[in-house]
C-alpha cells in the first residue's frame, strides 16, 4: 500500500480525534488518582475498582429506571455518587487510620482492597458479561474526514474538558479546594494553622474515588462491564500519573493525551504492533524526565 | 488418682491405634463399593467464570439423569477446584485431585494454557483421562495430543477452518485480518487464514492489527480499517473483547461498509447482554445454539436447562453436558471403573447429544461436532440478535484429517 494513500490528512485527522477521546476517559479516571496521590500521598491501587463498581452501579441504574435517555443521565449522576459512598465508607473506616504509614504498606494495603472489592463485585453482579446503551441520539456515527466517529466518543470529547475546566475551578477558586491543595504541598503546615486536616483528606479522598465512577460510568456504554476491567485500567492510570507528574492534575492530562494519541497513532502507522506504542512513549518521557512532565508534588 | 489419669492416657492412644488399624483393614472393601469419581478444575472467579459455571451446570444437569440409573451400579459424583485461570493453580490443583481425591476422571477448563500443561504433566505421565471441554486451542489434541487426552469442545483448527472455507465462497479479495494478540487470536486468524489461502489462492492480506485481549478502545482499529478498505474484514477475538468489537462494530456502522465474520460472534452469550446493540449482518461461527439444530433431542435439553437454571444453555453447557453422558457411556462400555479401559472405550464412541449423534474420533480424540455459519440478525420471537440463514458445515468437514494430526504431531 502506498504511504500517501494510508496516511492521508483525513486519516491522521480521524486517529487524533479517536485518540483524544480514549484520553478523555483516561483522564478523568487518573485526575482522580493523581489528586489522592498528590493530597493524600496514597497509591490507591483500589482506584481502578472504583472505576470499575461506577460502571456496574450505571448498568444496575440504566436497568432498575428502564433505560433510555434519562435513566443513562441518572446513572452519569448516580453511579459516581455511589461510588463515593462507598470509598467514603472505606476512608473513614480504614485509610484514615493508616495515612502516616509507609508507601508500601499502602500499596499492599490498596492491592488488598482491590481483590476485596472485585470479589465483593462479583458476589453483587456475578461474573456475567454486562452492558449498557447509550442514549439514542449518542448511538451510531457521524462521517468525520471521511471516516464514520461513534457519537459516544465525540461525546466524550465535550464531557472530558468540562470535568477538566470544573476541577481547575474547584481546587484554585474553592476555600476547600484551595486547602486541598495547600495540603498536598505541606500538609503539617495546614495542620498548624488549625484545619481539621481529616476532614480535609477525606473529602479530598472521596472526591477523587467520585471521578473513577464518573470514569467507570462513561465508559459502560463502549465497553462490556465485567470483572478484570480494574486490571485493565489501574496499570494505564498509574504509568499516566506518573509520566505527567505524581499528583499533578494537568499532568494527569498531558499523560492522557499522550497515551491516548500514541495509541490510535500507533493502531494507524503499525498496526501490528500498536500495543507497545503507549509504553514505548512512558519510557521515553520517563528516560528524558524521570520525574514526568510537569511538576510532581512529591 | 494420679495413677488413674496415667492409665488413660495410655490407653487412648491405643484405643486410637486399634481404630485406625481396622479402618485400613477395611478400607479397600469400601473402595470397591465407591462411586466414580469425576475431579473438576476450571475457572470460577473473575472474567471466564461465566463459561465456568455454565459448562457445569450443563455436566450437573446430565448428571441427575445418569445418576437416576447409575453406571456399573454406581452413581458419578464429581469434586471441583477454582484455577482462578492459573496455570500453575490449575496444575496443583489436577495433581491434589489425582494424588488425595484419586479421581477417575480429570475435566476441564476454559484456560488453553491450563489445559495443555494438566494434560502434559499430569494426565500424560500418571495416566489419568483429562476430557477438555471448553478451551479452544487446537494443540490440546493436535501436535500436543497424547493417548490421555480428550477434548468435547470445538478448536481453533475447526473454527478458523469453518470460517476460512465459508470466506473461499464468497468474491472478496482483499482482507484485513484484525484481533486478540494471545494464542487464541492468532490461532483462529492462521488456521482461517491457512484454509482460505488455500482453498482461494488469489485472496490477498492487506494488513493485520493485534490488541491486548480486552482492550476498551477499538475505535482507532476500526477507523484505520476502514481507512484501508479491504474487501471484508476477519476479526479474531474471545471472552471479554467479543462485546468490545461488537459495539465498535455497531458503533461505526462497520458492518454496513464490509462484510466481516467473527468466530463466536452469533454467540447468544455475547449477542444477549449487547441487546440492540447488537451489530446485525455480522458474520459468526458456533459450534452449539439453544435454537439451533431445532429437533426434539435439542429442544428437551433446553426446556430442562431452562427449568433448572431459568436460562437457555451456552456452548459451554451443551460440552458439560455431552462430557458427562460421554463419562457415563464409556464406563458403561468399559465394563469396570479401570482408566485404561475407559480410554478404550472412549475412542470412536459414538452417542446422541442435543445437536444430534455425535462420535469421539480415535485417532485424535476429537469429539467430530458440526459448525453452524450464520449472520447476526434481530429476532423479534427472541427479542435479541441471533444467528439466521445457518448452513450447517459437517464435522469432517472443518475438522484437520486424522494425517494432518499425525503430521503435526511429528509421527
Amino acid at each position: 500500500m502506498e504511504w500517501s494513500e494510508t496516511y492521508t490528512a483525513a486519516a491522521l485527522g480521524s486517529h487524533l480525534l479517536v485518540g483524544l477521546s480514549r484520553a478523555m476517559i483516561l483522564f478523568i479516571v487518573t485526575s482522580g488518582l493523581s489528586f489522592v496521590l498528590g493530597v493524600l500521598r496514597v497509591p490507591n491501587v483500589a482506584h481502578g475498582s472504583l472505576y470499575m463498581i461506577g460502571a456496574f452501579a450505571a448498568f444496575s441504574i440504566v436497568n432498575v429506571l428502564g433505560g433510555g435517555a434519562p435513566a443513562f443521565w441518572a446513572a452519569l449522576l448516580l453511579a459516581p455518587l455511589i461510588v463515593a459512598a462507598v470509598s467514603l465508607v472505606a476512608e473513614r473506616a480504614l485509610f484514615c487510620h493508616l495515612y502516616e504509614r509507609e508507601h508500601l504498606m499502602l500499596l499492599l494495603f490498596t492491592f488488598a482492597l482491590m481483590l476485596i472489592l472485585g470479589d465483593l463485585v462479583k458476589m453483587v453482579w456475578g461474573a456475567d458479561y454486562r452492558s449498557i446503551m447509550a442514549p439514542e441520539f449518542l448511538r451510531g456515527s457521524v462521517p468525520v474526514f471521511g471516516s464514520p466517529f461513534p457519537k459516544y466518543n465525540l461525546f466524550l470529547l465535550v464531557v472530558g474538558p468540562v470535568v477538566a475546566v470544573g476541577l481547575w475551578l474547584f481546587s484554585s477558586r474553592t476555600r476547600i479546594g484551595k486547602i486541598a491543595r495547600a495540603a498536598a504541598v505541606d500538609r503539617e503546615m495546614v495542620g498548624a494553622v488549625g484545619i481539621n486536616v481529616s476532614w480535609v483528606f477525606a473529602f479530598a479522598f472521596v472526591l477523587g474515588c467520585f471521578l473513577a465512577g464518573l470514569g467507570g460510568a462513561l465508559v459502560a456504554p463502549t465497553v462490556s462491564v465485567t470483572l478484570g476491567m480494574d486490571h485493565d485500567i489501574i496499570i494505564e492510570a498509574f504509568l499516566i500519573v506518573t509520566i505527567g507528574g505524581l499528583g499533578n492534575m494537568w499532568g494527569a492530562m498531558v499523560g492522557s493525551l499522550i497515551f491516548g494519541v500514541t495509541q490510535s497513532f500507533g493502531v494507524l502507522f503499525w498496526p501490528q504492533f500498536a500495543i507497545v506504542f503507549p509504553y514505548v512513549a512512558v519510557v521515553i518521557v520517563l528516560t528524558l524526565r524521570p520525574k514526568g512532565l510537569l511538576k510532581s508534588v512529591w | 488418682m494420679k495413677a488413674m489419669h496415667h492409665r488413660q492416657s495410655i490407653w487412648l492412644p491405643v484405643i486410637f491405634l486399634l481404630a485406625a488399624a481396622t479402618a485400613l483393614i477395611l478400607m479397600p472393601a469400601a473402595a470397591g463399593a465407591r462411586n466414580i469419581k469425576v475431579g473438576i478444575i476450571d475457572c470460577y472467579s473473575g472474567p471466564a467464570a461465566v463459561y465456568g459455571n455454565d459448562a457445569l451446570n450443563g455436566f450437573k444437569l446430565a448428571l441427575k439423569d445418569i445418576n437416576r440409573k447409575g453406571v456399573l451400579g454406581k452413581k458419578i459424583e464429581f469434586t471441583t477446584r477454582d484455577t482462578k485461570f492459573k496455570v500453575d493453580l490449575a496444575l496443583s490443583m489436577a495433581r491434589e485431585l489425582v494424588m488425595r481425591e484419586d479421581v477417575d476422571v480429570l475435566v476441564g477448563t476454559i484456560n488453553s494454557g491450563a489445559a495443555m500443561a494438566v494434560s502434559e504433566s499430569i494426565a500424560k505421565r500418571q495416566k489419568v483421562p483429562f476430557i477438555v471441554w471448553i478451551s479452544k486451542s487446537e494443540r490440546i489434541t493436535g501436535e500436543k495430543g497424547h493417548r490421555y487426552v480428550f477434548s468435547t469442545g470445538e478448536n481453533t483448527a475447526m473454527a478458523g477452518k469453518a470460517g476460512g472455507l465459508a470466506l473461499s465462497h464468497k468474491p472478496y479479495k482483499r482482507y484485513w485480518i484484525a484481533g486478540d494478540d494471545y494464542e487464541y487470536g492468532h490461532a483462529i486468524a492462521n488456521a482461517a487464514w491457512r484454509n482460505l489461502s488455500t482453498a482461494r489462492p488469489s485472496v490477498v492480506k492487506i494488513g493485520e492489527s493485534w490488541w491486548k485481549p480486552g482492550e476498551p478502545d477499538l475505535i482507532p482499529y476500526i477507523t484505520s480499517i476502514l481507512t484501508a478498505d479491504p474487501d471484508a474484514v476477519i476479526f479474531c477475538t474471545g471472552g471479554r473483547s467479543m462485546t468490545n468489537i461488537m459495539k465498535a462494530i455497531k458503533a461505526t456502522g462497520m458492518a454496513e461498509k464490509m462484510p466481516i465474520w467473527i468466530h463466536t460472534a452469533t454467540d447468544h452469550a455475547v449477542l444477549k447482554p449487547l441487546g440492540a446493540e447488537a451489530p446485525e449482518g455480522v458474520m459468526g461461527t458456533m459450534d452449539y445454539h439453544f435454537y439451533y439444530p431445532d429437533i426434539s433431542a435439542n429442544r428437551n435439553f433446553v426446556n430442562k436447562f431452562m427449568k433448572e437454571y431459568g436460562n437457555p444453555p451456552g456452548f459451554p453447557a451443551f460440552h458439560g453436558y455431552i462430557t458427562a453422558y460421554y463419562i457415563a457411556e464409556a464406563f458403561r462400555k468399559a465394563g469396570e471403573v479401570d482408566k485404561e479401559r475407559f480410554i478404550d472405550a472412549l475412542e470412536g464412541l459414538k452417542i446422541n447429544s442435543p445437536a444430534g449423534p455425535i462420535e469421539m474420533r480415535a485417532c485424535d480424540h476429537q469429539v467430530i461436532l458440526p459448525m453452524y455459519l450464520g449472520e447476526t440478525e434481530y429476532s423479534p420471537e427472541h427479542k435479541v440478535v441471533i444467528s439466521s440463514d445457518i448452513v450447517t458445515l459437517r464435522g469432517s468437514e472443518v475438522m484437520p484429517s486424522c494425517s494432518d494430526i499425525i503430521e503435526a504431531r511429528g509421527q
